[in-house]
C-alpha cells in the first residue's frame, strides 16, 4: 500500500473525515484515502496523477478542474463506465481502473496513434474511409473497436431509482455566497425556497478560494452564511444535487443520489458561478497542469498538496492568491508567468509579491515539457510575448511538477441560456456576458461575470492562446482538438461556429464545451475576421452533465388493468396475454399445450358451453332525447327505428370512410343506448363521440363506463340451459328473447344487462354486471354449468370461433385504409340516412369499383404450412394482397382464413397463392363466408 | 360491526385477495366486505397519523352528471359546492364532490351512517330526472384513502400536483394523473390528520395500490383498516 505522501495536515481538507480511512484500488493497486475523498483526490494524495487516456491520441491525462467539469478524470468502475474521478467519492474496496487504453494505463499500446496525428486532421474521417468503394466496411470494424469510452457491465443488476415532484416559490441553483444570500433574501420575503448545490457542502468558492491576503475572510463569511441558511425554516437545502437543465415554466430536473426531482419553481435564481478556463499552449494537457481553482480545491477541500515545485501562469490577480495558498501549503512557487505586460495588482497580489515570488510580466508559457516517462509535466518553456499569441524565439526553461493556469473564466452559461438568456461578449473585459433572461429567472454571483474586488484588470486575459509548430495546444481536451483543427475547419468552409462544432466535434465530448467554447470562439472569430460576439458559442442544451438513463426512466410506471375475474383465470390455469393495458386469458392450460388447449376450448363451445371474459370490451352510455339521432350520425347503420330491447351492429368509420371500430348498440330505453366497442378502441371511440357531440350540440350525454361493467359471454348449445338456472326474472326463451335482443335482469342475484349476440357463432349471451360482481358472476356460472361441461375459453379460442363464423376483428382484419365495402360490410351501411361520419366518402367509393376485398379461404392441402397473418398473397411474384387471419379450424378440420385479394380473383371457387412460411407457395381456395353455420341456425337457437 | 369474509358477498373489491394475504379482518359494508384492520399490526391509528393506505372500494358512492344534475340534486335536498373541484360535507356525513359544473360525486361516510347515496340512487330514473344521468361510480372507480402527515410527500412521488396541505386545502379536488392513471384526488381530513381520497379506474386498482405502497416505503407507510380512519375522524379537533 502506498503512503499518502501529498496529504496536508488538518485543518486542510474541509471535506475529509480523517477518522475514517478507506482502502480502495486503482489499476489493481491498493490505495488509502479518507472518507470525503474523491477518487482523484485520494489518488493525488498518493502521488498518482495519471487518471485516464485521451479519446483520440491516448495522451495521458490527469486532474484539470477538480470539479467534475472535464473529461480528463473519467474512470471505470465495475458497474459504471465514465465516472468522474474528481466527483465520485471513494468507498471501501472500490475497484477503479482507467479506461480507453490497450494494455495498461501506464503503458498504453494505442499511444502510437499520436505519432500519426498530422495524418488525421479535423474532419479526416469524413473523407478518408470511403475510397476505394467498399473500403468503409473494413474500416468500420476498426473504428468501432476504437470508438467509445468505458465498458458496460452486461450483468448489471438494476437498482431502484425513482422520481419526485417538488414545488417551491423560489429555487436557487448554486450554494455559493451569492446563492446563500439569494436564498436568505427570498426566504425573508416569505418565499418557500429550495437551495441546490452539487457539492457536499454549501459555500462554493468560499470553501477553497482566497478572498484576502491573510486567508481568513472566506472562512468567517462561510461559517456565518451557512449558519444563517441552515437556521432558516423557509429554506430547504439539497446538497450533492445537480440541477441538470432548465425547461419551460421553470421546470427543473434535479438529480440527487438515485432520485430525479421534478421541481416546479415560481422563480429561479441561477447562482451557478463561473468556470475557470485553460490557456492554450503546447502540451497544455499534461498531468500536473491544472486550473488554479483545481489547485485550491485540492489543498483546501481535500488536504492534498498538488505538487512540490510550481509555476503559475497568470492572467489575473487570482493567480497571486493561489501562489499564497501554495506557499502556505509548502509548495515551492518558482515563478509567476504573468501574461499581462503592466498588471494592476490588488492587495492579495501585492501581498504575494511581498513574499518574494518571482514574476515575469509580459511572458507566457510557450510549452510544457513532460518528464522522461511522458506522463507528467517536468518543465515549462517560458517566453516573452511579442504580439498577440506570438512568443519570442527563445525562452527560459523552468523545472516544475505543477503548472497552475489562472487566465480567465466563462460564466456557467448553460442553464441561463436554456432559460432563454443570450450570450454576448464584452471586448473590454474579454468575457462572455448574459442578457435577456425571462423575468422569472435571474442571475446572481459570478455567473454575471467574475468581477475583480478593486479597480484592477479584467479577470480574463484576452488572448491566452499560443500556437506551436508542433501543435498539441489543446483547445478541446475531450476530443483532442488543437488550434490547427479549429482553424482548418474554418478554412475548409465551415465558418459558422455551429458548423465548426459539427465538422470538428469540438464541444461534443463529455464536458460539452465548458473549456473549449471560449478559445474556439476566439479562434473562429480571428479566422473569419469577425468579433467574438458575432461568432458566439454553440447551443447549450440540457442535460448540463451526463445523467444515467436510470434517472430518466426512474421508477417505471406501467399501468395494467385487470377484470374482477382475473384471479379466477389464473386459478384455472390461464396463460395471460396483454391487450393494451388489459390482462386477458389467452388459453387455459400449460404453455406447451397451447394448440391442444385451444382446440379443446373451441370444441367445447361448439358442443357444450363455454365462458369467456369480455370485460375488456369498451362500454359507452349514450343517453338523452337525441341519443338515437346521435348514434345515427356516429355509426354507419340505422338506429332511429331500432326498437327498445334490441341490439344492433354498430360499425364506426372515420371522416375518410375507414373502418375504425365496431360493437353493438343496445337500446334499453327510448333515450338510452349502451354501446360496446373493441377492447383497444374504447377511449378513442369515447373521445370521438365527445368531439362530435360538442360540434352537433345534441341533447345527449356520453359516458365511458368501460371499467364499471364486467362481462362474460356464455356461448354454446347449452348456454340458455345454464343461464336459466340463474336468471329467473328474464324470459330466456328463443321467441321472448331472440337473437340480438337485450334485457335487464338479475343473474344469480346480480344486476345484469343481457345481450344476445353471436360473435362465436353459437347460441350465446353477453352478461354485463357491475365490475365488483364479476368474480361472483363467474363463480355462479361455472357452478351452474358444471353438468353441461362448461369450460372457460380464452381469447385464442374466441379468435378461432369468430373466424369460423366469418366475423372480422377491427384492427386485425382491417388496416388504415379499409373501408366497409372492402371488408364486405356494405350491409351495415344505411344509405338513406342523410349523414353519418364517413358517409360522404363511402358514397363516393361506391361509385367506383373497389380494388381489393376481404375474402375467406380454406387450405385443403394438409401438407401445406398454415399461412400466418401478413403472409403475402401473390400474383406470380407480385404482391396483390395479404392474409389478415388464419387459424386451424377444429370444426372444419382445416386451416381457414381471411385475406385481402384483388377483386378480379375474389369469387368463391377461385384460388389465391399465399407465400407462406419458408417461402412455400400455398394454394388456398376462396369460399363464401361464413365458414360455419351459414344459415345462422346455431346462434339463433 | 359484523365480521365477515369477502367471498361471502357477491360484490368484492379487486384487492380482497391482497388483504386476505395480509391477514386482514373484514367487516360487512353495504353488501360487501371492507378491511377493519390487519391482524398483528401495531397501532393502526398511530400509523394512520403518519402514513397509511386504506381500501374503501366497497363503500357506497354514486355519481350524476348532465345539465340538470345540479338542480335535481338540489331538489333532493343535497347541498352542492359552489364551484368545481370543491367538496361539501352533507348533514348525514356523506360528501358531495363537484367534479365540474354538471358532474357530481357522492361518497358515503366512513361509518356508513349516511343515507344520501342510496336515496339518490333509488330516486333517480332516466325519465324522472330531467337531463340528469347516473354515473356508476361504485364500480367505475376504486376508492383508496391515503392518510397521515407524510401523505402529501408520498403522493409527490406519483403525482405532479402540489398536494401539500398548506397549498391544497381540505375539501378540494384535483382531477389528475396518479402513477400514470387518471385519478380524482379529494382531500378530506380526518380531524387533524391529513387524508386524501383517491378514486381511480377500478380495473387499475391493483396496479395503483402497489404503486402507492411503493411510494410509501421510504416514509414507512403501510396499509391499515377502516377502523383507524374512524378513530382519527372521531378525535376532537
Amino acid at each position: 500500500m502506498m503512503a499518502s505522501m501529498n496529504r496536508l495536515p488538518a485543518p486542510y481538507g474541509l471535506l475529509l473525515d480523517r477518522n475514517e480511512s478507506i482502502t480502495f484500488s486503482f489499476e489493481n493497486k491498493s490505495y488509502q484515502g479518507y472518507a470525503g475523498d474523491t477518487i482523484a483526490s485520494a489518488l493525488a494524495a498518493n502521488d498518482q496523477w495519471l487518471l485516464s487516456r485521451s479519446f483520440k491520441y491516448h495522451r495521458p491525462r490527469g486532474v484539470l478542474t477538480m470539479a467534475g467539469q472535464d473529461a480528463n478524470t473519467l474512470v471505470q468502475l465495475p458497474a459504471d463506465p465514465n465516472v468522474l474521478a474528481d466527483r465520485e467519492p471513494i468507498v471501501p474496496e472500490l475497484a477503479v481502473t482507467g479506461q480507453n487504453y490497450s494494455g495498461s494505463l501506464n503503458r498504453d499500446r494505442s499511444a502510437w496513434i499520436e505519432r500519426f496525428a498530422k495524418f488525421m486532421p479535423v474532419g479526416f474521417y469524413y473523407r478518408a474511409f470511403f475510397r476505394p468503394k467498399g473500403i468503409w466496411e473494413k474500416w468500420v470494424r476498426i473504428i468501432r473497436q476504437k470508438a467509445g469510452l468505458g465498458v458496460i457491465d452486461q450483468n448489471y443488476k438494476p437498482v431502484y431509482f425513482d422520481k419526485q415532484y417538488l414545488f417551491y416559490d423560489v429555487v436557487v441553483v448554486g450554494g455559493g455566497p451569492a446563492g446563500m444570500v439569494a436564498a436568505l433574501q427570498a426566504a425573508d420575503s416569505g418565499a418557500e425556497v429550495l437551495l441546490v448545490d452539487e457539492n457536499p457542502v454549501l459555500g462554493g468558492s468560499l470553501n477553497y478560494a482566497r478572498f484576502d491576503a491573510q486567508g481568513q475572510r472566506a472562512g468567517v463569511l462561510r461559517a456565518k452564511m451557512i449558519a444563517d441558511v441552515e437556521a432558516s425554516d423557509r429554506v430547504d437545502i439539497k446538497l450533492n444535487a445537480l440541477c441538470n437543465g432548465w425547461y419551460t415554466d421553470n421546470w427543473l430536473p434535479i438529480i440527487q443520489a438515485r432520485r430525479l426531482y421534478k421541481v416546479r419553481a415560481g422563480e429561479v435564481i441561477l447562482c451557478v458561478g463561473a468556470l475557470e478556463q485553460q490557456a492554450v499552449f503546447h502540451n497544455n494537457d499534461l498531468p500536473g497542469i491544472m486550473m488554479s481553482s483545481a489547485t485550491q480545491r485540492l489543498i483546501h477541500l481535500y488536504g492534498v498538496r498538488p505538487g512540490k515545485t510550481a509555476v503559475i501562469l497568470s492572467g489575473n490577480n487570482n493567480a497571486y492568491g493561489v501562489a499564497l495558498d501554495l506557499m502556505d501549503a509548502g509548495v515551492d512557487v518558482k515563478l509567476i508567468v504573468e501574461l499581462r505586460k503592466n498588471p494592476q495588482y490588488d492587495d492579495i497580489a501585492r501581498s504575494a509579491i511581498a513574499r518574494n515570488i518571482a514574476v515575469k510580466t509580459g511572458h507566457a508559457v510557450y510549452a510544457a515539457i513532460p518528464g522522461p516517462d511522458k506522463k507528467h509535466i517536468s518543465r515549462v518553456d517560458v517566453r516573452k510575448i511579442i504580439s498577440e499569441g506570438t512568443c519570442a524565439a527563445q525562452g527560459e526553461i523552468i523545472e516544475c511538477d505543477l503548472l497552475c493556469m489562472s487566465v480567465g473564466y466563462t460564466p456557467a452559461y448553460q442553464l441561463p441560456c436554456q432559460a432563454g438568456g443570450q450570450l454576448g461578449y464584452d471586448d473590454e473585459t474579454s468575457s462572455f456576458t448574459l442578457t435577456n433572461l425571462p423575468d422569472s429567472c435571474r442571475l446572481a454571483g459570478s455567473v454575471r461575470g467574475v468581477q475583480p474586488e478593486s479597480e484592477t484588470d479584467s479577470m480574463n486575459f484576452p488572448w491566452p492562446i499560443f500556437p506551436h509548430p508542433d501543435g498539441k495546444e489543446f483547445v478541446d481536451f475531450d476530443e483532442d482538438l488543437q488550434i490547427a483543427d479549429i482553424v482548418h475547419a474554418v478554412h475548409d468552409g465551415y465558418e459558422h461556429v455551429q458548423l465548426v462544432k459539427r465538422y470538428s466535434t469540438c464541444g461534443m465530448g463529455p464536458s460539452q464545451g465548458r473549456h473549449s467554447a471560449l478559445p474556439t470562439a476566439r479562434l473562429v472569430a480571428k479566422a473569419t475576421n469577425k468579433t467574438i460576439a458575432e461568432t458566439g458559442v454553440t447551443t447549450a442544451r440540457p442535460p448540463f452533465a451526463a445523467e444515467r438513463l436510470a434517472h430518466s426512466a426512474g421508477r417505471s410506471f406501467y399501468p395494467s388493468r385487470r377484470s374482477n375475474m382475473h384471479y379466477r383465470h389464473l386459478e384455472a390455469g390461464a396463460q395471460m396475454l396483454q391487450a393494451g393495458a388489459w390482462y386477458r386469458p389467452a388459453y387455459y392450460g400449460p404453455i406447451g399445450s397451447k394448440a391442444e388447449a385451444i382446440r379443446g376450448e373451441v370444441r367445447n363451445v361448439r358442443n357444450n358451453v363455454g365462458l369467456v371474459d369480455v370485460s375488456t370490451l369498451g362500454g359507452i352510455e349514450v343517453r338523452g332525447a337525441d341519443a338515437a339521432e346521435f348514434l345515427q350520425r356516429i355509426y354507419t347503420f340505422n338506429f332511429t327505428k331500432q326498437p327498445v330491447g334490441r341490439a344492433r351492429y354498430a360499425l364506426l368509420t372515420n371522416e375518410a370512410g375507414v373502418v375504425i371500430d365496431d360493437g353493438v348498440a343496445c337500446r334499453f330505453h327510448q333515450h338510452h343506448y349502451y354501446v360496446t366497442t373493441t377492447t383497444g378502441g374504447a377511449d378513442r371511440v369515447y373521445q370521438n363521440m365527445l368531439k362530435w357531440n360538442v360540434q352537433w350540440c345534441l341533447d345527449v350525454d356520453v359516458a365511458n363506463v368501460s371499467s364499471a361493467w364486467c362481462g362474460v359471454n356464455i356461448a354454446g348449445p347449452y348456454a340458455r340451459h345454464v343461464l336459466e338456472k340463474l336468471c329467473r326474472d328474464v324470459d330466456l326463451g328463443a321467441e321472448a328473447f331472440p337473437y340480438m335482443g337485450v334485457r335487464e335482469g338479475t343473474v344469480a342475484g346480480i344486476p345484469a344487462r343481457l345481450i344476445r349476440v353471436g360473435f362465436v357463432g353459437e347460441l350465446g349471451y353477453e352478461i354485463h354486471v357491475p365490475q365488483h360482481f364479476g368474480e361472483a358472476l363467474w363463480d355462479e356460472l361455472m357452478k351452474a354449468g358444471s353438468d353441461q361441461k362448461i369450460m372457460p375459453f380464452g381469447v385464442e379460442a374466441q379468435r378461432v370461433l369468430r373466424l369460423e363464423k366469418g366475423h372480422i376483428i377491427i384492427g386485425q382484419d382491417t388496416d388504415a385504409m379499409s373501408n366497409p365495402l372492402e371488408v364486405q360490410m356494405s350491409w351495415a351501411i344505411a344509405r338513406k340516412k342523410p349523414f353519418f361520419v364517413g358517409g360522404r366518402i363511402i358514397a363516393e367509393l361506391e361509385k367506383a369499383q373497389i380494388k381489393r376485398t376481404l375474402v375467406g379461404f380454406v387450405v385443403n392441402d394438409r401438407q401445406a404450412p398454415i399461412p400466418l397473418e401478413n403472409h403475402l398473397v401473390l400474383d406470380a411474384e407480385h404482391m396483390v394482397g395479404r392474409v389478415t387471419s388464419c387459424e386451424y379450424s377444429p370444426t372444419l378440420d382445416k386451416p381457414v382464413g381471411l385475406a385481402y385479394a384483388p377483386l378480379g380473383n375474389a369469387g368463391a371457387g377461385s384460388q389465391i397463392i399465399i407465400k407462406s412460411t419458408g417461402g412455400v407457395r400455398v394454394t388456398a381456395d376462396i369460399v363464401d363466408l361464413p365458414f360455419y353455420d351459414p344459415d345462422n341456425r346455431r346462434q339463433e337457437l | 360491526m359484523t365480521t365477515t369474509t369477502p367471498t361471502h358477498h357477491l360484490r368484492r373489491s379487486q384487492l380482497y385477495r391482497w388483504h386476505v394475504n395480509a391477514l386482514a379482518r373484514f367487516e360487512e359494508a353495504a353488501g360487501s366486505a371492507v378491511v377493519t384492520e390487519y391482524a398483528g399490526a401495531d397501532n393502526e391509528v398511530n400509523q394512520a397519523t403518519r402514513l397509511a393506505l386504506v381500501d374503501l372500494s366497497t363503500l357506497p358512492r354514486v355519481g350524476f352528471k348532465g345539465p340538470g344534475a345540479p338542480d335535481w340534486l338540489d331538489q333532493q335536498g343535497a347541498q352542492l359546492p359552489d364551484s368545481p373541484n370543491q367538496a361539501v360535507r352533507q348533514q348525514d356525513d356523506s360528501l358531495i364532490a363537484r367534479l365540474s359544473d354538471y358532474e357530481l360525486l357522492i361518497l358515503a361516510d366512513l361509518n356508513l351512517n349516511s343515507t344520501l347515496p342510496a336515496i339518490l340512487q333509488d330516486r333517480w330514473s332516466l325519465a324522472s330526472a330531467n337531463k340528469t344521468y347516473s354515473v356508476p361510480r361504485s364500480d367505475s372507480h376504486c376508492w383508496f384513502a391515503l392518510t397521515g402527515a407524510d401523505a402529501a410527500m408520498a403522493l409527490s412521488k406519483v403525482c405532479g400536483v402540489d398536494l401539500r396541505t398548506h397549498k391544497f386545502a381540505d375539501q378540494t379536488i384535483a382531477q389528475t394523473s396518479l402513477a400514470r392513471v387518471n385519478a380524482i384526488i379529494l382531500r378530506n381530513d380526518l380531524a387533524k390528520t391529513p387524508c386524501f381520497f383517491l378514486l381511480s379506474d377500478v380495473s387499475s386498482a391493483q396496479y395503483l395500490w402497489h404503486a402507492i405502497l411503493d411510494a410509501m416505503v421510504e416514509f414507512h407507510g403501510r396499509s391499515v383498516g377502516i377502523a383507524a380512519l374512524r378513530a382519527l375522524e372521531a378525535k376532537p379537533q
